[in-house]
């Protein structure tokens, strides 16, 4: 009914009837005619979950439980209780902190200069120019390409001794640089073939992202005669935020997790992080831990500790944002 | 203060083989209002971005004061410009808005504080000086809009649409204010719109524009009484006004058997092609009389000040639903005819416009 009435009778019909709290047998008769009449739509996800259930949270919490006993890589079935020894035992380790700075540290090194150059990246795709989807698959093919095959290249490239790297150096007069001996040198190396892998990723989503920014945004901005780099500080970037926080916090959760980049940085796949655990992150550790010293338990405690590390580390984010969003309301 | 000068200014879109804006002559007095209007596609959006250095110039020149700034960068011009979206930051507050372009000028931060305060106030936004646009109505952002624009005392303002995104009435509140507020001002403003209402509402001029040529730039009065051709006769006015195009017979055009007086001299000058002629007569300027037209009434429409009769010519009945007007005429609502009834018009004395058939131009 459209048109409105004055009569009262008319609205009276019109009216809800008044309102009377349903009985709980009628609610729960109610959920599962919705339960019928949503069936479709619950099979289609289904399979969704049937996987992740399977893959992901069956593996998830047994790993929970691996970590609170003492399990032999060698006899599964022979575990044995041992409550949170295995934590308490694991923050006590010297090699666990020394890969928890290591890993820090190759993050900052990586995810920083990564999603600083890709938001250049992005900022000059953006701009209409020739060539440009040739650029777009060009920035993605780090990502697609393997992590053995990546690593394996970067690491002739850092050779000590015939290394490219190393040749130009000496060529510009510098002396030759061990990088996988030293502490730095190594981490550096590491976080070079990361930011190379990445940094096109993250430039497409940046510029996916910059690409909604509504063209007469540019031009209010040009009138007000702010100039390119004005309009990237002062446009670009507030609208990137959101998208910004997203790939910090895609980037931080990958950090945590770095494996295969310094397990195949010495050329062999056979290092745990170098002679004096130079470049040992917690990735590695647990690698050791488990499949070196067949110690499971103690390498599901470490698995559990990244992912402690990464809640903590993007609630802080998830924090941060939302207290910059409630000031600028 | 300036005066704005296109001389020939035209603009070619790469892949286009038309002109989006072609060889535009136009003189902008200093402190005018003048309003360009057409219809979608007509160039008058092009026109105004052309001045605003948002597009290239492919040929002519445009001139703000004595200045040249056909390659004149946007920030070089001292314009600023209203655009149909507002286009306002959306992390900044209403003031960091209004403030920004002097702010990206260098202009010390009390003074900033003392203008944008001045335009708020002009433009009763002090309540929401530090709120972020999304908190804001349309009608507020819209303000904001303006105020962006005032607080940097420009030689121009610009005017895209500005007013298409409010409601109907707070569209015609906003039409009066803003004229209210150039006049104010006295800076010389350039307005887009495809509005006809507005366009003679607010313009000093109004320029009609079409496939990117300029049809007839006068006052809207002028437009409106003399207006230069067939286009520029039915977009102004509300409703459009009748063009009808008849055989001539002696002492006027013949239509549906029955002949409407044409003075003899225009008659003769436009009566080039085959015998044939086009008139033109706005809704009011007819009136019912016992001899005259014959029309048969399709529609009426109750305006309650007027009312609009749609009618077809003759007693051709031919059961046509979409074609339900060669003419529009008013009446007074009370007298007037029912619908399917034939009646008889004539065209009061000096409301006849007479067109070349071919050239649609205009004969006095």
């Amino acid at each position: 009914m459209t048109i409105a009435s004055d009569d009262p009778r008319v609205a009276a019909a019109a009216a809800p009837p008044p309102s009377v709290p349903p009985a709980p047998a009628t609610a729960a008769r109610r959920r599962r005619s919705r339960l019928t009449r949503n069936r479709w739509g619950y099979a289609y996800v289904a399979p969704f979950f049937l996987l992740f259930a399977a893959f992901s949270l069956y593996p998830f919490l047994y790993t929970a439980y691996i970590s609170l006993h003492d399990v032999r890589l060698s006899d599964l079935d022979g575990a044995v209780f041992v409550g949170f020894g295995n934590y308490t035992e694991l923050l006590q380790d010297e090699f666990f902190w020394n890969a928890a700075r290591n890993t820090l540290t190759i993050g900052i090194l990586s995810t920083v200069p990564q999603l600083a150059i890709a938001l250049g990246l992005a900022h000059l795709l953006n701009y209409r120019l020739r060539g440009r989807t040739f650029f777009r698959v060009a920035m993605l093919m780090p990502y697609a390409t393997s992590i053995a095959a990546a690593t394996l290249v970067f690491a002739q490239l850092f050779g000590h001794d015939y290394g490219l790297i190393n040749t130009l150096l000496e060529a510009v007069g510098f002396d030759r640089i061990d990088w996988e001996s030293g502490s730095w040198t190594s981490q550096i190396a590491i976080s070079v073939i990361v930011t190379w892998r990445w940094t096109g990723y993250n430039a497409l989503i940046y510029l996916a992202a910059m690409q909604a920014i509504p063209n007469d945004l540019y031009e209010a901005a040009t009138l007000d005669g702010a100039s390119r780099w004005k309009q990237f500080v002062h446009v670009t970037i507030p609208a990137l935020r959101p998208t910004i926080l997203f790939t910090i916090v895609v980037s931080t959760i990958g950090a945590v997790q770095l494996f295969g980049e310094p397990l195949l940085f010495s050329g062999n796949g056979m290092t745990n992080g170098g002679v004096s655990n130079q470049y040992q992150t917690l990735g590695l550790l647990m690698y050791d831990q488990g499949w070196t010293n067949f110690r499971l338990g103690q390498a599901a405690a470490t698995a559990w500790t990244m992912f402690l590390i990464i809640l903590v580390v993007v609630g802080v984010y998830g924090l941060i944002a939302r207290r910059r969003a409630r000031a600028e309301r | 203060m300036a005066t704005v000068t296109f001389d020939s200014a035209t603009r070619i879109y790469p892949k286009s083989d038309r002109p989006a804006v072609d060889g535009l002559d136009l003189q902008i007095g200093d402190g005018e209002f003048l309003v360009l209007v057409g219809p979608s596609g007509c160039g008058k959006s092009t026109s105004l971005r052309m001045l605003a250095g948002l597009e290239e110039i492919d040929a002519g020149s445009i001139r703000i004061g004595d200045r040249d700034v056909t390659d004149a960068p946007p920030k070089d011009r001292d314009i600023a410009m209203v655009f149909q979206n507002y286009a306002l930051y959306p992390h900044m507050t209403v003031e960091q808005n209004m403030g920004f372009a002097l702010k990206i000028a260098g202009v010390p931060k009390s003074e900033i504080a003392t203008r944008v305060a001045e335009a708020a106030k002009i433009l009763d936004l002090e309540d929401y000086l530090g709120r972020r646009p999304k908190a804001l109505s349309g009608g507020q952002r819209q303000r904001v809009a303006m105020g962006r624009a005032i607080v940097r005392s420009p030689q121009v303002f610009l005017m895209d649409e500005p007013l298409s995104n409010l409601d109907a009435k707070l569209r015609v509140q906003t039409r009066t204010q803003i004229a209210a507020l150039q006049r104010r001002l006295g800076v010389t403003t350039v307005y887009v719109t495809h509005d006809q209402v507005e366009a003679m509402t607010m313009g000093d001029r109004v320029a009609v524009l079409k496939d990117g040529l300029l049809q007839q730039c006068d006052t809207p009065g002028t437009l409106y009484e003399r207006p230069a051709n067939t286009f520029v006769a039915g977009f102004i006015g509300s409703p459009a006004m009748n063009v009808i195009t008849g055989p001539v017979v002696d002492g006027g055009v013949r239509l549906a058997g029955a002949v409407l007086p044409v003075p003899r001299e225009r008659l003769l000058r436009a009566a080039g092609d085959g015998g044939r002629v086009t008139v033109g007569f706005r809704p009011e300027a007819v009136e019912l009389a016992p001899e005259g037209v014959p029309v048969v009434v399709n529609v009426v429409e109750q305006l309650g000040s007027d009312a609009f009769l749609y009618a077809t010519l003759g007693a051709s009945d031919d059961g046509d639903v979409l074609h339900t007007a060669d003419l529009v005429v008013r009446t007074e609502p009370r007298s007037a005819p029912a619908v399917g009834e034939t009646v008889h018009l004539r065209v009061r004395e000096g409301g006849l416009h007479v067109f070349d058939p071919v050239s649609q131009q205009r004969i006095d």
